[in-house]
């Protein structure tokens, strides 16, 4: 296993490294004016022309990716033009919302996409098939920002009963800053009300990241529940009148989880990069909506970072996927052992 | 199970009630993202606003288009070359650290906006400043300029020592490290009317009360029940739906960006809650490009102005004061109605200019370039406006809305600029005659986005524009001004279809500005306003 774990951040660190020379051509070519976008309007050309100098553009691309891949050994990935700090603080003060946010919404369509899918799979074609097949078609063919929009005009305007606006109400102090998760944070604080109201808060952009991911992960469970319900060993299992219950959670549903442990690693990772429209409509501060800002305002450092963190982020979730896999079949643990 | 889930979520409600209290000493404004909080590195109209509330600039802006005592209580140049000026301070202002104000601080605070050379630094040139005594300190410029005092209005000093002991090395500024610049994006070091006291970039600004604020806070002119406002809260949201849905909650006191869409404004007039107003415009403009064809011919350039709709691109905006502008702003002191007069089309001299112009024999093969900010959609409808009456002249016009970057990248260079470019342009620099037209009409002026026009040869004009900045009595460089706007104007290097209100929308019982000034800053300074609790309780309460 270590020496799979091994290959496989090897290959990571590789592609890493082919990323970010990408990203960091491309961020260099497409049209606009770092320096003046740093400087703001009313910058002259000569301040312009400093600038550029001071964030090495003058220079060959090589040279300007060697100053910044030095800093990156450092664990310093420069300057955001945009917010004047550094990218890294940036990112620290980001990526959490953003990560608690999608966390919570993987916990929701895990939990009810793997419910639905295992009573959708086992009562094939009864009606509640019918039924979860129906709003599953809806879920994934209706984009997330539709189905915020949906859920706040519901749940926030009519019955009033959940906040549409943030990680917490304007008015609240959030608490000190530990993990960035505001929930925990408040937690570690002992704010335990404060806790209360920014899990509410998290309810409705989780459910809007979610359900797509409940549709599409309940549909695949119940697939392989169903291709699994026909295997020999099953019906061998019903004819010694093993509970239902037993053959379910026992033998049916290791098996028929694989294939949707798989899909929600590469959900997470998708995540990442694609709540921007669900944060912009609950008003959520996070990472998504960053990567946007800055690459609308050609901040090269952010971007390059935005891009290389959802590379990690792609690498790390698949690496563990794979273990993960590894541990629920033990035809690939054996092959791997090579068996 | 039911009654448990209800519990739960009265619970819930309950604690959030709970946390947000009753009716609070507080102003919610949404004032889009402070990209910095810095004084030297500031530049957009986002930070301005935000600057004018935790620092003091050393002179301010005045209704009549000049700056008046502020931090400074007087100035004079020495010398007569107008290359040194001496400014004498005003005693016992007081940082919000409690320490006094004195010309060190001031000398600091220039010495760094020009080593750090960023932010608004740039029209001042090169300055050194010198501590003449404890509250006089001269700058030496390293050209003469007569509005020097004018351009202070965007100089905020900052208390040197607390800066020096934030500074954080290494740096790029030697022994200075990074001049703090760190520090003072999430602290402040100012003299303002409210103290920050948190603030995360980008997201929200929390400032308190400054009770030892040198200007006082006197209830002189304000309502009985109007008081000010303790705690300020800017919050950063860019989506009009949910800002829309926050202010109509009472969740949002005053949105001072002004993006509403046709719709939301009729929303907001119609609720009586809400109030609508606006101290200050932008100046809808589209530069004609006059190096590249058709629109280097200055009759082509002319057909354009006359072929133009004003009337029906203005129709359903006109209640809400958009209406004629011209270079500068109808409410800025000078300002002088251009061409055509009445704003109205005038096909037939529209088609007697263009017969006039070099194009006349082969229009069928002319076509124009008209770029917007994608995404904006009142400058796209600019676009399309144009294109529909030039259609009537036979002259095709291509409208395209390339994305922030790459528009204004293309106005780096007269040949790559498109024919016709539209921008909107806010008083964001003092004095805002000077940022209007020697900014964008002389060849030293900002050149790019602000002078896409690329005309820069009529010497009247440059010695003129020479002469704005070379003149120290305000009232006859105020004439200039007048005498400036028609002579540009006559080679029609731009169309105004507009100029656009930047509507505050606000709480009923959010009271101001006391005093209106057309330039982005002090209107948003809010020891202008007051809050009226009393309202606030009948109507939110």
């Amino acid at each position: 296993m270590a020496k799979f774990i091994g290959q496989r951040l090897a290959q990571s660190l590789f592609v890493l490294f082919g990323l970010s020379l990408l990203i960091f051509f491309i961020a260099r070519v497409v049209p606009g004016d770092p320096a003046r976008a740093a400087l703001g309007f009313l910058a002259t050309q000569d301040q312009v022309e400093k600038m550029r100098a001071e964030m090495h553009l003058d220079k060959p691309f090589v040279v300007q990716y060697y100053y910044w891949f030095t800093g990156l050994l450092r664990g310093d990935l420069g300057k955001s033009s945009y917010t004047h700090r550094p990218v890294t603080t940036d990112l620290g003060q980001f990526i959490p919302a953003t990560l608690e946010l999608i966390l919570f919404a993987t916990l929701i369509s895990l939990t009810v996409g793997q419910v639905t899918g295992v009573l959708a799979g086992y009562f094939r074609n009864s009606w509640f098939d019918g039924l979860s097949r129906l709003i599953s078609y809806l879920g994934i063919a209706t984009p997330s920002f539709v189905v915020a929009i949906l859920l706040i005009f519901v749940f926030s305007q009519l019955l009033r009963l959940a906040p549409s606006v943030g990680r917490l109400p304007i008015m609240v102090a959030p608490p000190p800053t530990v993990t960035g998760f505001m929930v925990l944070d408040a937690l570690i604080a002992g704010r335990v009300e404060v806790a209360l109201v920014a899990l509410k808060h998290l309810l409705l952009p989780a459910v809007s990241l979610a359900l797509i991911h409940i549709a599409q992960e309940g549909r695949i469970t119940r697939t392989s529940i169903v291709e699994n319900l026909d295997k020999d060993y099953i019906t061998m299992h019903k004819v010694h009148g093993i509970r239902t219950s037993r053959l379910v959670f026992k033998y049916l549903l290791r098996p028929s989880i694989i294939p949707t442990v798989a899909v929600i690693g590469l959900d997470f990772a998708f995540l990442m990069s694609n709540a921007f429209l669900v944060e912009l409509v609950f008003m959520w501060p996070g990472f998504a909506r960053y990567a946007v800002t800055t690459m609308l305002n050609k901040d090269l450092n952010a971007m390059v970072a935005v891009v290389l963190v959802i590379g990690v982020t792609f690498a790390m979730v698949n690496l563990l996927v794979d273990i993960l896999i590894t541990f629920l079949d033990p035809t690939i643990r054996i092959q791997r052992r090579g068996g | 199970m039911k009654a448990r889930l209800l519990s739960v979520a009265v619970m819930l409600t309950g604690v959030t009630l709970g946390l947000m209290g009753a009716v609070e000493n507080v102003a919610v404004i949404n004032g889009f993202p402070v990209i910095t909080a810095d004084p030297a590195t500031a530049s957009d109209w986002y930070d301005t606003e935000v600057m004018y509330n935790l620092y003091s600039p050393l002179v301010y802006p005045s209704p009549d288009g000049g700056v008046r005592p502020h931090l400074a209580v007087s100035w004079e140049a020495v010398g007569g070359d107008l290359t040194h000026w001496r400014f004498n301070l005003r005693q016992g202002v007081k940082f919000h650290s409690g320490n006094t104000l004195t010309a060190e601080d001031v000398a600091f605070s220039m010495t760094r906006f020009i080593t750090m050379g960023r932010g608004n630094s740039g029209p001042l040139g090169q300055v050194t400043a010198v501590v003449v005594d404890t509250y006089t300190v001269d700058f030496v410029l390293d050209k003469p300029s007569a509005i020097f005092p004018e351009t202070l209005a965007l100089f905020f000093p900052v208390e040197k020592n607390l800066v020096l002991a934030n500074i954080k090395k290494p740096g790029p500024y030697g022994d200075l490290g990074d001049y703090g610049e760190e520090w003072l994006g999430t602290h402040d070091a100012g003299t303002g009317p409210y103290m920050m006291t948190s603030h995360i970039p980008g997201q929200r600004l929390d400032a308190t009360r400054f009770l030892d604020y040198f200007e006082g806070w006197s209830n002189e002119g304000w309502g009985p029940d109007e008081v000010p406002i303790e705690r300020l809260v800017f919050i950063m949201e860019t989506d009009y739906t949910t800002l829309m849905t926050l202010l109509r909650a009472g969740m949002l006191d005053l949105e001072i960006n002004g993006g509403w869409t046709l719709p939301q404004l009729r929303e907001i007039q119609e609720d009586n809650r809400l109030r609508l107003s606006f101290c200050w415009a932008q100046n809808v403009t589209v530069w004609m490009n006059s190096k590249v064809p058709p629109t280097d011919d200055e009759h082509f350039r002319k057909a354009i102005l006359y072929a133009f709709d004003y009337e029906s691109i203005l129709g359903p905006w006109a209640e809400f004061g958009n209406g004629e502008t011209g270079i500068i702003l109808p409410n800025m002191p000078g300002y002088v109605p251009i061409e055509p007069q009445p704003r109205k089309q005038d096909l037939e001299r529209a088609r007697q200019e263009l017969a006039l112009s070099k194009y006349a024999a082969n229009l069928r093969d002319v076509k124009v370039t008209f770029h917007f900010c994608g995404g904006l959609d009142f400058e796209e409808e600019v676009g399309l406006q144009l294109q529909a009456d030039m259609a009537q002249l036979g002259v095709r016009v291509e409208v395209a809305g390339p994305p922030w970057p790459q528009y204004s990248a293309s106005c780096s260079a007269p040949e790559t600029t498109p024919n016709l470019t539209i921008f909107l342009f806010a008083p964001q620099a003092f004095p805002p005659h000077d940022y209007y037209l020697y900014s964008m009409f002389s060849a030293s002026g900002l050149g790019w986005i602000f002078s896409a026009h690329w005309y820069f040869e009529d010497p009247e004009i440059a010695h003129l524009l020479d002469e704005t900045r070379a003149e120290p009595d305000p009232g006859r460089r105020m004439d200039i001004y007048r005498q400036l706007q028609p002579l540009i104007a006559a080679h029609s290097l731009a169309f105004y279809p507009y100029q656009k209100p930047t509507l505050f929308a606000h709480q009923a019982y959010i009271v101001g500005p006391k005093e209106s000034i057309a330039f982005v800053g002090p209107s948003e300074n809010m020891h202008n306003w007051r809050i009226n609790l009393k309202l606030k309780q009948e109507l939110r309460g």
